[in-house]
């Protein structure tokens, strides 16, 4: 009788187990479909460039993030971001992140005033949850080709200049990443853009991919892929990146999400006023 | 996964030695052994040089090391950072956060 209680006893938790398997299963793909939406939204269309982005999690579920937000001047706001950790928690964390983004980038004149108001939102949370974020904020200008941006401890955007032979990053301006120090402040800088450059945001699961040997895939060989392609559209420079990065891997599983944005330049008149934001496609 | 080893210096000083890269997967170890162990220790170096990558998890975990040890009043240090992991150091702006003074 013992025996048998016990025997019943082990099959419900097996069925528990199994239960809760699939509740779990189906929690996460729930999230990831969550996250998969906001992440991957509407990409802005407007005169003058295009962009495009593009999230690639090294488990279910991620902690990077970008995204975009047309303001109503007509410049477009573009944040990426690289939330501490991996998988569930630091998707959490990516949600709230974009809230905070999303409030700011309404309310807020520059990419540096929405770091500053994001740290401002942001940091007593992250600070009881030990957690940070990095950011790299900008904000582009169709009429003048002037891309401003400020940053939080994020990898600089690197920039591919059509009529050179050349890729490297954006001038240098430093600040604390979110999270780090309270009440910070940060810096705007800007550059002009001309016909046919290429602005490259990117996360550093791209340059800290890993082969067999554990050697790392490093800015110098993302600068020698991005060099090689510039002269494609930006869902086709992000494509090449992402082939690069996996032969360089070898099928050897992705160690940390990787993340891009391109922005790229062309040449067709710009008419935009104020009050004309960027369409959403 | 990281290791780690312990040189005590004296009653109040410990140099640990961390080994392998500070990631994610270190979680568990910096939380349930390193920590731990240094509750006896009020002056604490981590040595780094056998330590090739640290990633925003690792660089978390390394604040979040700090910030409990200097919640308990103990002195730290951190040497023989490696090229490549200062340079996510410089780009986090880790000695502004943590202490430019704890860098030797």
């Amino acid at each position: 009788m013992y025996k048998d209680k016990l025997t019943y006893s082990r099959q419900l938790d097996q069925e528990e187990l199994s239960s809760m398997d699939k509740t779990l299963k189906r929690e996460i793909n729930l999230a990831r479909n969550i996250q998969s939406q906001l992440l991957n939204g509407k990409t802005p269309v407007f005169q003058g460039g295009k962009v495009s982005g593009a999230s690639i999690p090294a488990r279910l579920i991620g902690g990077d993030y970008y995204d975009f937000y047309p303001l109503v001047n007509g410049k477009l706001r573009i944040v990426i971001g690289d939330v501490m950790g991996k998988g569930i928690p630091a998707a959490m964390l990516m949600i709230l992140t974009r809230g905070a983004f999303r409030s700011a980038a309404e309310t807020t004149k520059s990419p540096a005033e929405t770091l500053m108001s994001m740290n401002q939102a942001l940091y007593s949370d992250l600070r009881i949850l030990k957690s940070f974020v990095t950011l790299l904020c900008a904000d582009w200008d169709p009429a003048s080709s002037v891309l401003t941006y400020a940053n939080a401890g994020h990898h600089l955007p690197l920039f591919i200049q059509a009529k050179q032979e050349k890729v490297e990053e954006v001038p240098k301006v430093k600040g604390i990443m979110i999270g780090g120090l309270p009440n910070q402040q940060y810096t705007n800088k800007s550059i002009q853009l001309s016909n046919q450059d290429t602005v490259f945001f990117y996360t550093d699961g791209i340059i800290e991919a890993l082969n067999e040997d554990k050697e790392q895939y490093r800015l110098e060989r993302l600068i020698q892929t991005l060099l090689l392609h510039k002269e494609k559209g930006v869902e086709e420079i992000q494509t090449s990146v992402l082939a690069s990065v996996e032969a360089f891997t070898n099928g050897l599983a992705q160690r940390d999400d990787i993340t891009m944005v391109v922005l790229k330049i062309n040449d067709q008149q710009v008419e935009i006023t104020s009050l004309n934001s960027p369409l959403m496609k | 996964m990281i290791a780690f080893s312990i040189k005590a210096i004296s009653e109040q000083e410990a140099v640990i030695c961390l080994d392998g890269d500070l990631d994610i997967d270190s979680t568990e170890v910096v939380e349930e052994n390193i920590l731990p162990e240094m509750e006896s220790y009020s002056q604490i170096t981590f040595d780094f040089s056998k330590v090739p990558f640290v990633d925003s998890s690792g660089m978390g975990l390394l604040l979040n090391i700090v910030h409990a040890l200097h919640d308990q009043h103990k002195s730290i240090k951190i040497i023989n950072v490696n090229e490549d992991v200062q340079i996510v150091f410089d780009l986090l702006q880790i000695p502004e956060i943590i202490g430019e003074d704890i860098f030797l």
